[in-house]
């Protein structure tokens, strides 16, 4: 209990201590300490758990209560003065309307209810916890380097503006180029104080709370290089996710009133196995969906990119999407062949299908990982709505995976830019020779991302057999179209990449050492992980899928055996292995390169350049994009009708729920 | 599938898929030449060429393209054992397709203009067949109740009497992981029709070498995959598997022989439209034929 109280604690001191100490020593030191702090506490919860003790965890709270309700409040609040600020009615009106069914839920309904568990530990919180500490934690050591560089960048920047002499240009420069990065680590912290509050919190209105509190963040985080478009993309990130706490507080309203009284996570789940809720749950999906930012809510995720690469890395692998995962992934026993859970399923394989499809045909590295960030979050989604024991293992194998993977992609991208000067996949080429250690590193993480024998493989295989098992055979075809596309998006970009110039000169640009050692880590995670992909479900997965299925008593899932087999996950981590050995080999008995060019048809002039002398002796260059197949798969061809398909569809459901709901059967 | 089996086939694929992928490339060589009225090269020619690209003096653009051919190799060849221990369809699959992704990055990671076309056709080639692929080991589960190839052994009739249509769509996509025209877009045998060398462009000696090895056994493997819809009750009907993937080979070679290369479009479009026709009407055929409920 008092190693959860202290991961929520920890992260929030530390936040009030960067907003006091500004200076860029103590900001290194402080973040450093409390990373491994937090990471540390993380490991000994994880220990604590898995060998002395299990189960749940209590707390007495008359206060606590009213300390949440005014953190919701002041999140409202504070939303209602930038709305204010900016004028925008719509958040205006989402966060009035929010803070007074808060206010409404709790004095309503909540304040008096008997809890019996207010906070709760099982694996998956703890596979969350492990995940926001390393991960996340791994992102703010790495955003002390990047944010450095990015300061750098903008003073330099303005400077250029301020030249010009214009008054008005110079007090927006200055306004722009002010020193804000004590707020911005701040905030980076509070988001993991409130993920950790949301991953252990059984009483719903607090988990209420910690799930405004990511919106908050993200929105302030998305906002923070106050320019034009960086204000315009927060409030569209705040909307969205104000609908979808509003559709919460409406869930947690509807399940307090009327004959169901249920206050507390595990209860919910419980009564949602037994089929009688359809309303609240759709409600609950629909937030988790928003969250996740499902299409056709996509353009809030995609849009959050204007913000520096670590929130982006943070946004989308340990926190804020992963958060609504995780709701739809702990109300998976409920889900199933219902209608919340049809829902589930098919808004999250059509988001699937839809984003990699929009992946391909993009050449902003930013965008085409948000695509296949919402993309995969549609395969867990997917999974979840599936709702067996199966389905659910891939579905914590696929958010554990992605988290790692993309954390560390981000990462890579946004060094990568601040070198290159851009984040073009193109301009990418030859990366590998000036950063050999950078492209190592987001090969790395691409390879995770779709093929074998990496993680994310894994769990889209455990994810097609739990579909064949199940008989959603329509899905199935998802599946393997979706894998099909999966392929051109990383595969082109990969050999970008890992595409070798001349070897023997290579230009080593200096990257900062906090954003390599963080860098490194995750990249080391990553490998670890997948040398222990058996462990990772003997140890976390399989024990939360029997548990869960003890405690709500659902014989399936307490007797639920892997669904790939021991043995298979064992070859995977075999043929990585092998991958890895070969690399050694490779590495150690590396020849010299020969002094040949490619083949030009005309007399090569410079490999770096791709110049040649064609048949009049004119030096030509060679130019090469890869394929981005705009007519089938681009956002003109694809982003309107499939917005349209899939808000049709939740309309549907929603129809369907709301005459389930007044007519029972 | 046990650990025995599984080292017994791996042991027979290392030592006999290259050589039965090189008689067939050798036969598919004179055959193809006989279609053209021409004589062809000896029955051995392929192992020839490969004799002599492996003394060649070896130079590379750059070190890793030959790490990532072997480990290519070695991909193929761990799904081919898996495959034909009897293992996992869909490890298989993976495996084939982690295969293919090294391919394209060794032809990337060259830098040559003329390599990064064929990479990336061989790109939309993979986005062509591999749902047909994926979705044929799903079929295959719910024909057998099992992923293992083992698993016709049992069966009690052929496969492809259960999966008519999916045998057809594994024809349609055999065209295109067999690299015959027409669609042989990422690199052709065809010197008529070739983009200087398509993928392969910027690969030469010893790791030409690897490429072909490669395809032999790929070809082997793909083989096998015909031959699976025709063993039911081993050993005498393995006999019959062999025939009928050797005529399958014959009616590819006809095929690389009739049509020219068409457009990727066309390719994707048609291996697209062709999976899921086959996919959709073999479902209704197995719920309608079989009364098979999931």
């Amino acid at each position: 209990m008092l190693v959860i109280a202290a991961l929520i604690i920890v992260p929030l001191i530390t936040a009030l201590l960067l907003l006091v100490f500004r200076s860029n020593r103590a900001r290194v030191v402080l973040v450093i300490a409390a990373v491994a702090l937090l990471v540390a506490l993380a490991f000994v919860l994880t220990a604590r758990y898995l060998f002395f003790s299990s189960g749940f965890a209590v707390a007495q709270s008359g206060f606590l209560s009213y300390v949440m309700l005014g953190i919701d409040l002041v999140c409202c609040l504070y939303i209602l003065y930038r709305g204010i600020r900016a004028t925008n009615y719509l958040a205006i009106f989402l966060a009035g309307l929010q803070g007074v069914l808060a206010l409404v839920y709790e004095f309503g309904f909540s304040h008096n209810a008997a809890v019996s568990i207010d906070v709760y530990v099982d694996e998956l919180s703890l596979i969350m916890t492990l995940i926001i500490a390393v991960t996340g934690g791994g992102i703010c050591i790495y955003a002390l380097g990047y944010m450095q560089s990015y300061q750098e960048h903008l003073e330099h920047e303005g400077s250029g503006l301020a030249v010009s002499g214009e008054p008005s240009r110079v007090a927006e420069a200055l306004r722009l180029v002010r020193d804000r990065r004590h707020i911005f680590f701040a905030l980076m912290f509070v988001f993991l104080a409130a993920m950790f509050a949301l991953v252990f919190s059984n009483r719903l209105s607090w988990l209420l709370t910690a799930w405004e509190v990511t919106t908050v963040c993200s929105f302030a985080l998305i906002g923070y290089a106050r320019t034009e478009e960086a204000t315009k993309n927060s409030f569209r990130a705040v909307v969205v996710n104000l609908s979808g706490g509003l559709a919460f507080t409406l869930a947690l309203i509807m399940l307090a009133g009327g004959g169901t009284q249920l206050f507390e996570l595990d209860k919910l789940i419980e009564a949602g196995v037994g089929g009688t809720l359809v309303l609240p749950l759709m409600l609950l999906a629909f937030a988790g969906m928003t969250k996740a930012a499902q299409m056709p809510f996509q353009g809030w995720l995609l849009g959050a990119m204007v913000a520096p690469t670590p929130v982006s890395a943070l946004l989308h692998s340990s926190t804020m999407v992963k958060a609504g995962v995780f709701l739809l992934i702990k109300l998976a026993p409920s889900f199933g062949w219902n209608i919340p859970g049809l829902f589930v399923l098919i808004m999250g394989a059509l988001s699937f299908l839809g984003c990699t499809a929009l992946a391909i045909s993009q050449s902003n590295a930013k965008r085409v990982l948000a695509y296949s960030t919402v993309a995969n979050l549609g395969l867990i989604v997917c999974c979840a709505g599936v709702g067996t024991p199966e389905a659910t293992w891939a579905a914590i194998f696929l958010l554990i995976f992605h988290a790692g993977a993309k954390a560390l992609l981000f990462c890579c991208v946004g060094t990568a830019e601040h070198h290159l000067g851009s984040r073009n996949i193109e301009r990418m080429d030859n990366i590998f020779v000036r950063m050999p250690w950078l492209a190592s590193c987001m090969a790395l993480g691409m390879m995770a991302m779709f093929i074998a024998p990496f993680g994310m493989l894994v769990s889209k295989w455990a994810a097609l057999v739990s579909l064949i098992e199940t008989g959603h055979m329509e899905l199935l075809f998802v599946l393997a179209f979706g894998s099909a596309l999966t392929f051109v998006i990383w595969a082109k970009w990969l050999g970008k990449v890992l595409a070798v110039g001349r070897e023997d000169e290579r230009i080593s640009t200096r990257v900062s050492r906090l954003e390599m050692v963080s860098l490194a880590g995750m990249a080391f995670l990553l490998i670890a992980l997948t040398l222990g992909i058996p462990y990772v479900s003997e140890l976390f997965v399989m024990p939360y899928l029997w548990e869960t299925g003890l405690v709500l008593q659902l014989p399936i899932w307490a007797q639920a055996s892997e669904v790939l087999g021991y043995d298979n996950l064992m070859i995977m981590s075999i043929v990585f292995m092998v991958m890895l050995a070969l690399l050694v080999v490779q590495i150690l008995r590396r020849r010299p390169p020969s002094n040949d060019t490619v083949y030009l048809a005309g007399v090569g002039a410079s490999s770096e350049e791709r110049s040649y002398y064609n048949a009049f002796s004119e030096l030509r260059d060679a130019t090469q994009r890869n394929w981005y197949l705009e007519q089938f798969f681009g956002e003109g061809a694809l982003l309107r009708p499939v917005t349209i398909l899939l808000s049709a569809v939740m309309a549907l459901f929603f129809i369907l729920g709301i005459v389930a709901e007044l007519m029972p059967l | 599938m046990t650990l025995l089996s599984f080292g017994v086939a791996l042991l027979a694929f290392v030592v006999l898929g290259p050589v039965l992928g090189c008689f067939l490339t050798g036969a598919d060589r004179i055959i193809t030449a006989r279609m053209q009225g021409r004589v062809g090269p000896p029955f051995l020619q392929p192992y020839y060429d490969v004799q002599k690209l492996l003394a060649k003096e070896r130079r590379s653009l750059n070190s890793f393209q030959g790490y990532y051919l072997i480990l290519a190799l070695v991909m193929t060849v761990l799904s081919g054992a898996f495959f034909f221990a009897g293992g996992n369809i869909l490890l298989v699959v993976f495996l084939i397709s982690l295969s293919s992704l090294l391919f394209v990055i060794a032809a990337y990671s060259t830098r040559s203009p003329y390599a990064e076309i064929g990479a990336g056709r061989e790109i939309i080639q993979v986005l062509a067949y591999e749902p047909m692929i994926i979705l044929l080991g799903v079929f295959f589960y719910l024909a057998t109740g099992s992923f293992d190839t083992s698993a016709v052994a049992t069966l009690g009739l052929p496969l492809v009497a259960l999966l008519p249509l999916i045998f057809v769509g594994l024809l349609f996509i055999l065209t295109i992981k067999l690299r015959k025209s027409p669609f042989d877009l990422s690199f052709s045998h065809h010197a008529h029709q070739e983009l200087v060398k398509g993928i392969t462009t910027e690969m030469s000696g010893h790791n030409l070498a690897v490429v072909e090895i490669t395809h032999w056994y790929e070809s082997v493997l793909f083989l096998g995959y015909v031959g699976l819809f025709f063993v039911w009750a081993p050993p005498l009907t393995l006999v019959l598997a062999v025939v009928v993937g050797l005529a399958v080979y014959f009616l590819e070679i006809v095929i690389d022989n009739s049509f020219a290369r068409v457009k990727w479009q066309y390719m994707l479009s048609w291996s697209w439209i062709v999976t899921l026709v086959c996919c959709a009407l073999s479902m209704v055929l197995l719920f309608a034929l079989y009364g098979f409920v999931v």
